[in-house]
């Protein structure tokens, strides 16, 4: 092949690289530019207040940072006994027949479009839960949560029980010969040393969960306060986000739907040093 | 006197930092065998990749020191040819064989396409040309376009040997060629060098076993980074059967 | 630890897998118990007739056809972006990259893969004010924008597939094709590429995937209720999970509910299907890797 060609390829897809690369760079970009005004008219403070209420000049995006931060915390607590149990499961005590469907139904799930989730939320759990509390819609904190828990437990379990795959089989082996039972196995020698692998896949379901859009905008209520209890409905920054977009393009309002961007963008990028550190990325390379 | 077509000279390779061959000199013989032998890990196998610069497709290796190819009459440093010449005129026949994953006519014909080659009936003299010297023609003549992969080990090594010659090297490098398969298939293959001579320079990573002891005309010893020329008789009597 | 509190700990792990069963079973037999029903030529085609519909002659206003129109075209398109520059840049990552540069490029590509969808459609959204005010007064959110957006959405994913069966490869099949005089380029698209074929289309079918359930992104770049068939690249559109969406919040009756669920069925069989393919073609790239030695 002539040179020519070679070196022709070799520019396209260096091209293609710096054009990927650079689409992060460009989505904070605009982040930035467009929260820009707000920094520079020292307004940013007003961001970090308790109140939303545009009429009144309330751009106060708290309430949405709180609701996000409580039913994925939420979720998190609910999903992470569930995860490790079923991967122990998967992984430990049911290698046959049993935990071989268990794993085929948690491959499924991964392929669910979350907007299905929500809708039979709406028509399912929503009513059940009004029941249980007997006030409000059903559409609340509770609701969200569980919802969400669903959605990020296959997340958790394909990645624990693959770090639990992967503990040596000599550690194994030496837990056996030496008498232990499974459940032994497993939590003296299996989740030691597998506590890396368990942690980044909490720390993945956590970004999962915190930038899920659907289930807290569908389910959640969107009520524009601090929830105070499991029965309240809340908010979150992205479903203020989808929630404010039809407004206009120069209000403040508009400019507030930004800042949420940029702090989600942080969060992410916190996320993905925070796994860095923990080798997840060396683990998913070689596999 | 010999006639030299590769001269080694200060040869120093380096895999992470480590040396792994150390100032080596030597000189190979044209249109001859020569079989190189060592202990296991010696280095055998990182020479012969020196030899077509293939080790410069390894991680954390660095190569310094000048080997010289005969060409045309003239003795020209290898880093000096484009890696693409340089490896149609240095063949390599690996340990295990590696058939591509296609038709053994396209196996062959492989390197021709990789050349620009389009004349068809070019192609296919070339291809039966180059199976006849392997000593394969015979067997694969009725089904050339059955997958390589489904051929024996023996008959997927010499595939791997035609596929080497078929650009007509003037060196041919084989590591290990005969390792990997029966004794019976291993006979074919050496009996299929000796008969290679007289095209190519032929370089030999082996165990020094009574088959390479029968063609081989001059035997190198890689110890400790270096290479010494080894007389047939002592090899008998000191080293024995290298493993 | 005494035999009570393994007793425990092993009760609860079978317990968790029966209930996350449960659940699944549970959501999946209500869906199909309420959506079963509705499942006709008519959801698609409302009171159009079939051929009509399908040729395009009249405009189908209350059936599902635009909206699975839409995310068909929507597909296309996006990976249509999508495809070319995802694989060549995960060639450049696996063969040409410098080892200097390759810790920023994955930093960035990591982040962009962890950036949750909405972000995504609030770039996209971000984009269109921007030429709206510094281009032309014509652009809006609209299909060119939604596809691009979600192509930025999936890109990841078709790199990082393409980089990784490159990468782990072993020595032999990477310097078989170096062996025989080929170059770098050669090289790659003559043994590499083919020889993970099925991988790289793995990762593409998942991308597609992708696309297809998407909602946050299409939301925001373009997507409405009720838009028929997008007859430009500049034009709105319908899609199938903003469909779902729409009629979960704003039903006019309990067929329209129906319909819903229908869309549902639809929408879960055509994402399931996907995710299989794709799960099938890496089984079997990984089977040819063990029997190829």
């Amino acid at each position: 092949m002539k040179p020519s060609i070679e070196k022709l390829a070799e520019k396209g897809f260096l091209f293609s690289a710096l054009l990927s690369a650079s689409i992060t760079i460009l989505i904070f970009s605009f982040m930035v530019f467009f929260s820009f005004p707000l920094f520079k008219g020292g307004d940013i403070a007003a961001f970090f207040t308790l109140e939303w209420n545009p009429c009144e000049g309330g751009f106060g995006i708290v309430p949405m940072m709180v609701g996000t931060g409580i039913i994925a915390s939420l979720a998190l607590l609910i999903a992470t006994p569930f995860g490790i149990g079923c991967s122990a499961l998967i992984s430990v005590f049911s290698t046959g027949y049993f935990g071989r469907f268990l794993r085929k139904v948690v491959e499924f799930m991964t392929g669910i479009p979350t907007v299905i989730y929500g809708f039979i939320a709406i028509f399912l759990l929503v009513p059940f839960i009004r029941e249980i509390f007997k006030k409000g819609t059903g559409m609340c904190v509770l609701s969200a949560s569980i919802m969400l828990a669903l959605l990020i437990l296959p997340t958790i379990i394909l990645f624990i029980s693959d770090a639990f795959n992967s503990v040596p089989k000599n550690y194994l082996d030496a837990a056996d010969s030496l008498g232990a039972t499974p459940v032994q196995k497993l939590v003296y020698v299996i989740i030691p040393s597998a506590w890396k692998g368990i942690i980044s896949a909490l720390v993945l379901a956590a970004g999962r969960a915190v930038g899920d859009t659907l289930i807290s905008l569908m389910i959640a209520g969107n009520a524009l306060q601090i929830p105070r209890g499991l029965s309240d409905a809340a908010r979150t920054l992205t479903a203020h986000i989808a929630l404010i977009i039809a407004s206009d393009y120069e209000s403040p309002e508009f400019k507030s739907i930004f800042v949420c961007g940029l702090i989600l963008f942080f969060f992410t990028t916190l996320i993905i040093l925070v796994l860095r550190l923990l080798g997840y990325f060396k683990i998913l390379r070689n596999r | 006197m010999k006639n030299i077509k590769i001269r080694i000279n200060d040869l120093n390779f380096f895999y992470k930092k480590k040396p792994v061959l150390k100032g080596l000199k030597g000189e190979v013989e044209e249109k001859a065998i020569t079989t190189i032998i060592g202990p296991s890990g010696v280095g055998k196998t990182t020479f012969l990749m020196v030899l077509n610069r293939l080790c410069e497709s390894i991680p954390d290796c660095s190569v310094e020191g000048k080997v010289e190819i005969k060409l045309d009459g003239r003795y020209i440093d290898i880093n000096s040819l484009p890696l693409t010449t340089l490896r149609k005129k240095v063949g390599i026949v690996f340990q295990v064989p590696n058939p591509l994953p296609m038709s053994i006519f396209k196996n062959i014909a492989f390197p021709l396409k990789l050349s620009g080659v389009k004349d068809r009936e070019y192609i296919k003299e070339k291809v039966e040309q180059a199976l006849k010297d392997a000593f394969l023609w015979d067997e694969v003549k009725a089904r050339l376009n059955d997958s390589a992969l489904e051929l024996s080990g023996g008959q997927q090594q010499r595939l791997c040997i035609a596929r080497a010659m078929i650009m007509q090297p003037e060196v041919l490098l084989l590591d290990e060629p005969t390792s990997s398969l029966d004794m019976e298939a291993a006979l074919k293959i050496t009996e299929l060098l000796k008969s290679l001579k007289e095209k190519c320079t032929l370089i030999v990573v082996s165990h020094y076993t009574s088959l390479t002891r029968k063609i081989s005309d001059n035997v190198l010893t890689l110890k400790d980074g270096c290479l010494e020329i080894s007389e047939n008789s002592k090899i008998v009597e000191g080293l024995g059967t290298v493993n | 630890m005494n035999r009570f509190v393994e007793y425990q700990i092993k009760l609860f792990c079978w317990i968790s897998g029966v209930v996350l069963i449960g659940a699944i079973g549970i959501l999946l037999a209500f869906l199909f118990n309420k959506g079963i029903s509705s499942l006709n030529l008519s959801l698609i085609f409302g009171e159009t007739r079939l051929l009509d519909g399908l040729l395009l002659k009249t405009e189908v206003v209350d059936g599902l056809f635009p909206a699975i129109i839409g995310t068909l075209l929507l597909i296309i398109t996006s990976i249509i972006w999508a495809i070319p520059i995802g694989v060549a840049a995960g060639i450049y990552l696996a063969e040409y990259c410098n080892i200097k540069w390759k810790p920023v490029f994955n930093l960035m590509l990591d982040v962009l893969a962890g950036i949750p969808s909405i972000l995504v459609g609030l770039f996209g959204f971000a984009v269109s004010v921007f030429l709206h005010k510094h281009l032309s007064e014509h652009i809006y959110p609209c299909f060119l924008i939604s596809s691009l957006a979600l192509a930025c959405l999936v890109l990841p994913y078709i790199i990082r597939t393409t980089e990784q069966s490159l990468v782990n490869l072993p020595f032999s099949i990477k310097t078989t094709g170096l062996a025989l005089g080929a170059s770098r380029l050669q090289n790659i698209l003559f043994i590499l590429i083919p020889y993970n074929l099925s991988r790289i289309i793995s990762g593409i079918i998942l991308a597609i995937g992708r696309c297809a359930e998407d909602t946050a992104v299409i939301m925001l770049t373009g997507v409405v209720a009720m838009a028929g068939i997008p007859n430009s690249l500049l034009s709105q559109y319908e899609a199938l999970p903003f469909y779902i969406f729409y009629i979960s919040s704003d039903y006019n009756s309990q067929e329209e509910l129906m319909k819903g669920f229908g869309a549902c069925i639809i929408l879960l069989s055509i994402c399931v299907f996907l995710f299989a393919l794709s799960h099938i073609l890496k089984r079997r790239a990984v089977m040819r890797f063990t029997t190829h030695t």
